[in-house]
C-alpha cells in the first residue's frame, strides 16, 4: 500500500516529528498524522510590528519546507496563513503562489468529514483566511493572570492545499511538548502540536 | 457649587408652596397582623409606610439591633449574611451585591430613598457605607422600576439612617481588629420642640492584608476613610416637616502596581437631600424633595525610579434630582400615589470622547388597594423619558391574598430596566501595552474613522452604520410568587419562587481587527439571560432569649443562546488542554459565571437578660462556582475549573456593663477560610473587640 510506504518514509525522514496511524479504515488515499513541536517563532509584537520568517508546512510530506512555492500553510506566532490569495502585507510575509484556501468548522475532528468548497476563502490584503486574534480564529487568549493561548475546543481547520487537495486539522497545543497542564511562565510557546488528515485523492471527504 | 440659579428657584418654590397649605392631622393606616414577630414598617416597597409582613412583594428588613449584635462595620458585612444575597468583588476591588442571581449593576442602592452614584465599572462598592448610624436596611426583591426607574431590575436596597429623637443623647464607638483595622465612630442626637439634629462621624483605617506571596503587592492595600453625616429636622407646623441631610465620605488608599510603580487612589463623595413633607388634609400628603450628589475618584501611579508620572485616571459624576410626590388616601383601603421628577447627570472621566450630560424626566403612579380584608392589590407604572436612549415604561402589578390567619400567598410581575451607562456609550480606551481598543457605542462613529486614517484598522467586522440607532436599555421581566406561613406565633416560614428574564443585555463584541493583531471592541445589545430559583427562609423564636433563623436560595442563571448552543451540539471541550475535542451535552452547561447553585445561612441568637449578655453565631454557605472559561469554548461547563464551595462562620458576644457601657468581642471567619487564588475579599480570621459608650 502506498500509504504504508509513505508512513515508513515519513518516520525515517521527520526525526523530531512523531507520527501515528489512526485505526479508521482508510478511505481512498488518506494520510493521518500528528505533528509535534512545529516551531513558529516571531519577533516584535506587544504593540511593535511583528517580523520574522513564517514556518512553511506541506501536508503531503508532513514536513516543514523552505520552498518558495511548494508549501500549503505557514505559521508565525499565532498567525496561520495559506498559500493562496494575496499577502496581507506584513513584514517578512511570503508571496502566495498556489491554490490553498481555508475555513474553520465547528465540530470534533471525527465529525468534520466533508469539505464544503463554498466556504473556502483565501488570504487577502484585508485579512487571513484563518482569522487572527483571540476567539476570532483557532485560539483563545486568557489574559491575566494565566496568559495562556489555548486552541478553542471544537474548531477544525479545513484546508485546500497549494495543489488542490484537501486536509483537515485540529490544533492541540501551542506549547512545547504539548503539556497537559500548560503554564505560560514555564512552558515555551509557539510550538504547535496538531493532528491532520490529508486526502491525496482530491475528493471532498475524509 | 452646583446649585445654579435654576435649582435655587426650585428650593424657593418648595418653601413658598408649603405656606399655602392648610394644616390638619391624619393618621397613617397600618396593616394588621397577629403574631409575636416584630413587625417593621417599611417605606421602600410602596413609598408609603407599610407593615413588612403584609406586603405583596418579597422583602427583608435588617434591623439596627441585628447590625449592633453582629458588630458589622460596613454594608457588605451585613448583606452577605442575608438569604439570597451574596457580595461579589470585582477586579477593581469593589464589592457589589448579587441579588436573585443578577449582578451588582442591576440592584439599586438608596440612602433614605435617594440613589447613590459612583459605579466605576458597574459595581457599587458596598464598603463605602458605614453602618454606624443606621436605623434599618430595607431589601425589596424583584423588578422595581415602576417606582424607582433605572437599575432596579433585581431589586432595591434602601439604607435608612437615624432621625433625631427627643432629648439629647449620643454614643461613642471604638473597634479594633486584625489587620490593624480601627474603627472609631461618634454620634450626637438632639431634639427639642420643633428642631432636631443628629450628627455622625466615623473613621475606618486598615493596614490592608496580603493573601499572595508577593512582597511588593498587597491583596488589599492600606486605606483610611472618613464618613461625616448630619440630619436636621424642623417641624414648621403640626402638618409640615422639613428635613435636610448631608453626607460626606472620603477615602485614601495606597495604589501599588509593581515594585517601581506606586501611587494613591482617592475617593470623595457627598450627598445632600432636602425634603419637605406637608399633610394637606386627611386625604392628601405631599413630599417635595431635592437631592444632589457628587462622586469623585482619582488615581495615579508614579515611576519611583525617576519620579515621572506613569498613569493617571479620574472620574467625576454628578446627579441632581428634584422630585414631587403626592399620597392620596381615598380610604384606609385605597391609597394612590403619584410623583414626578427629573434626573440630571453629568460625568467627566478619563478615556471619554466627551463630557456627557443625561437628562431624564419621569412620572410614576401607583394604586394600593384592599378590595376586602384578605386581599391587597398594587398596580403601578413609571415612565422615564431620556435624552440618550429609548424612553421606558415600567409597569408592575402585585397581589397578596390572606387565605387564613396562618397562610398567605403573594405574587408580583414587574418590568425593570437599566439605562446604558456612560462607559457603554462614550468610552474610548486603547490599552497601552497590549494594544486593544474599547469604544463606547456612541463613540464608534467618530473613533473608527480616526483609527482608519491612522492605518490601525486591518478590517471592519461590524460596519459603522450599525451604530446609528440608539443602544437599548437592558430590560427584564421579573416574576415572584411566594407564600408566608405562620406555623404558630413562634415559627414562621417564607417561600419565594423568582424568575427574571433579561433582554438586550449589553456585552462587548469585536467590531474590527487592528493591524497589530488586536481587536477593537464595542458594546451591543446581544444576550438574553434568565435567572430563576427558589428562596426559603425560616424564623423560629421559641422564647425571648433565643432566636434561630435559616435561609436558602437555589439558583439557575443561564444565557439563552448558550443553552441553544449546547442543545444543538455546537459546544466542545477537551479532557485537558492538549487532548482532542469532544462534544458537550446540555447537562454540561453550568450557567453564568460567579453564580452558585446553592447559598444558605444559619443564624443563632441567644440573649441572657440576667447577665446582660447577648451572643450569636452565624454561618453562611456558598456552593461551587466558576470564574473563568478555562477551556476557551466561551461557556462555563463541567470541564472548567470551579471555585470550591465554602463556609464562613462569624460569632460575637456583647455585654452590657451598665447603663452607659457596652463591650463586645468577636471572631469573623472563625474557620480561617481563604482561597488565595480566587477570592480576594475574604482575608481570613478576624478577631475584634469593641467598646461602646452611650449617654
Amino acid at each position: 500500500m502506498k500509504t504504508i510506504k509513505l508512513f515508513i518514509l515519513l518516520i525515517l525522514l521527520t526525526g523530531f516529528y512523531s507520527c501515528e496511524k489512526t485505526t479508521d479504515p482508510p478511505l481512498n488515499d488518506i494520510l493521518s498524522i500528528t505533528v509535534s513541536n512545529l516551531y513558529a517563532p516571531q519577533s516584535g509584537g506587544q504593540g511593535q510590528p511583528i517580523t520574522g520568517e513564517f514556518t512553511k508546512f506541506e501536508f503531503a510530506t508532513g514536513q516543514i519546507t523552505t520552498s518558495e512555492t511548494d508549501w500549503d500553510i505557514a505559521f508565525r506566532g499565532t498567525s496561520i496563513i495559506v498559500n493562496g490569495g494575496t499577502s496581507l502585507g506584513t513584514i517578512d510575509e511570503p508571496n502566495r503562489t498556489g491554490q490553498a484556501a481555508a475555513y474553520i468548522e465547528n465540530g470534533t475532528f471525527v465529525s468534520v468529514n466533508e469539505v464544503d468548497p463554498t466556504l473556502l476563502i483565501t488570504d487577502s490584503d484585508s485579512g487571513y483566511a484563518i482569522a487572527t486574534g483571540s476567539d476570532n480564529g483557532w485560539y483563545n487568549y486568557s489574559g491575566g493572570p494565566s496568559y495562556l493561548i489555548t486552541p478553542i475546543p471544537g474548531k477544525v481547520l479545513v484546508f485546500r492545499t497549494n495543489d488542490n487537495f484537501y486536509a483537515k486539522m485540529e490544533i492541540l497545543s501551542y506549547y512545547e511538548n504539548a503539556p497537559s497542564d500548560p503554564d505560560s511562565s514555564v512552558n515555551t510557546s509557539r510550538f504547535y502540536t496538531f493532528n491532520y488528515i490529508y486526502q491525496s485523492n482530491g475528493v471532498l471527504t475524509f | 457649587m452646583i446649585l445654579n440659579k435654576n435649582y435655587f428657584c426650585i428650593y424657593f418654590l418648595i418653601f413658598f408652596v408649603n405656606i399655602s397649605f392648610s394644616q390638619e392631622k391624619v393618621n397613617i393606616t397600618l396593616d394588621t397582623v397577629s403574631t409575636n414577630f416584630l413587625d417593621q414598617i417599611l417605606v421602600t416597597a410602596t413609598r408609603t409606610p407599610r407593615k413588612s409582613s403584609a406586603l405583596p412583594f418579597p422583602v427583608q428588613i435588617i434591623t439596627e439591633s441585628e447590625i449592633k449584635s453582629t458588630n458589622s462595620l460596613r454594608l457588605n458585612d451585613i448583606l452577605n449574611e442575608q438569604t439570597g444575597l451574596i457580595t461579589v468583588s470585582d477586579f477593581g476591588g469593589g464589592e457589589g451585591i448579587q441579588m436573585q442571581g443578577l449582578d451588582s449593576q442591576y440592584t439599586l442602592i438608596l440612602i433614605d430613598g435617594a440613589p447613590v452614584i459612583g459605579r466605576l465599572s458597574g459595581t457599587l462598592d458596598l464598603k463605602r457605607f458605614s453602618l454606624g448610624n443606621i436605623k434599618q436596611i430595607d431589601i425589596v426583591k424583584g423588578a422595581s422600576s415602576s417606582l424607582y426607574g433605572s437599575a432596579a431590575l433585581a431589586g432595591v436596597i434602601n439604607i435608612i439612617t437615624n432621625t433625631p429623637k427627643d432629648g439629647f443623647s449620643g454614643d461613642l464607638n471604638y473597634r479594633a481588629a486584625t489587620h490593624k483595622t480601627n474603627d472609631i465612630g461618634a454620634s450626637l442626637n438632639y431634639k427639642k420642640n420643633k428642631f432636631g439634629i443628629s450628627t455622625y462621624i466615623n473613621s475606618l483605617s486598615s493596614g490592608g492584608y496580603n493573601l499572595t506571596e508577593s512582597e511588593v503587592l498587597n491583596t488589599v492595600e492600606p486605606f483610611t476613610n472618613y464618613t461625616f453625616s448630619s440630619k436636621l429636622t424642623y417641624d414648621l407646623s403640626v402638618n409640615t416637616d422639613l428635613y435636610f441631610s448631608a453626607k460626606y465620605y472620603s477615602q485614601k488608599q495606597d495604589y501599588v502596581a509593581s515594585e517601581i510603580l506606586e501611587g494613591k487612589s482617592n475617593i470623595r463623595e457627598w450627598n445632600t437631600h432636602l425634603q419637605l413633607k406637608h399633610i394637606y388634609n386627611n386625604n392628601l400628603k405631599i413630599h417635595f424633595e431635592f437631592y444632589a450628589t457628587r462622586y469623585k475618584a482619582n488615581e495615579f501611579l508614579d515611576d519611583n525610579t525617576n519620579g515621572i508620572r506613569f498613569s493617571e485616571g479620574f472620574y467625576d459624576q454628578l446627579l441632581l434630582k428634584p422630585e414631587i410626590r403626592t399620597t392620596y388616601t381615598f380610604s384606609s383601603n385605597s391609597v394612590f400615589i403619584s410623583g414626578m421628577g427629573l434626573k440630571h447627570e453629568t460625568l467627566d472621566r478619563s478615556y471619554f470622547t466627551l463630557n456627557p450630560i443625561f437628562n431624564s424626566p419621569y412620572i410614576f403612579v401607583q394604586h394600593d388597594v384592599k378590595p376586602n380584608d384578605n386581599l391587597n392589590i398594587i398596580i403601578g407604572a413609571r415612565f422615564d423619558s431620556h435624552s440618550k436612549y429609548k424612553s421606558q415604561l415600567s409597569p408592575k402589578i402585585a397581589f397578596r391574598h390572606k387565605l387564613n390567619n396562618q397562610l398567605s400567598v403573594k405574587g408580583s410581575l414587574g418590568y425593570g430596566f437599566k439605562a446604558p451607562d456612560f462607559r457603554q456609550l462614550y468610552f474610548d480606551f486603547t490599552n497601552a501595552t497590549i494594544g486593544y481598543t474599547v469604544l463606547g457605542y456612541n463613540a464608534v462613529s467618530t473613533a473608527i474613522p480616526i483609527l482608519q486614517e491612522q492605518g490601525q484598522i486591518a478590517n471592519i467586522i461590524v460596519p459603522v452604520s450599525e451604530f446609528e440607532k440608539n443602544l437599548n436599555p437592558e430590560s427584564s421581566i421579573g416574576i415572584n410568587l411566594g407564600s408566608d406561613y405562620y406555623f404558630n406565633s413562634k415559627l414562621k416560614f417564607e417561600f419565594n419562587f423568582f424568575k427574571n428574564s433579561i433582554k438586550n443585555l449589553i456585552d462587548t463584541r469585536v467590531i474590527a481587527n487592528k493591524t497589530n493583531g488586536q481587536n477593537v471592541f464595542s458594546y451591543f445589545n446581544i444576550n438574553e439571560v434568565y435567572t430563576q430559583g427558589l428562596e426559603f427562609s425560616m424564623n423560629w423564636k421559641p422564647s425571648n432569649n433565643f432566636k434561630l433563623s435559616t435561609g436558602y436560595q437555589l439558583l439557575y442563571a443561564f444565557d439563552k443562546e448558550a443553552v441553544n448552543s449546547f442543545e444543538n451540539g455546537e459546544v466542545f471541550a477537551r479532557e485537558n488542554p492538549s487532548s482532542p475535542s469532544f462534544e458537550l451535552n446540555k447537562s454540561d452547561y453550568f450557567g453564568l459565571f460567579n453564580r452558585s447553585r446553592h447559598t444558605a445561612n444559619l443564624k443563632l441568637y441567644y440573649k441572657s437578660i440576667n447577665s446582660n449578655i447577648d451572643s450569636n453565631i452565624r454561618l453562611t454557605y456558598r456552593s461551587k462556582y466558576g470564574l473563568l472559561d478555562e477551556n476557551g469554548n466561551g461557556y462555563l461547563d463541567s470541564f472548567d475549573t470551579f471555585v470550591n464551595s465554602y463556609i464562613i462562620i462569624d460569632s460575637a458576644i456583647n455585654k452590657k456593663l451598665n447603663k452607659n457601657y457596652n463591650i463586645a468581642i468577636g471572631v469573623d471567619n472563625l474557620l480561617n477560610f481563604t482561597d488565595t487564588q480566587n477570592i480576594s475579599n475574604i482575608s481570613g480570621r478576624i478577631i475584634y473587640t469593641k467598646l461602646n459608650i452611650q449617654f
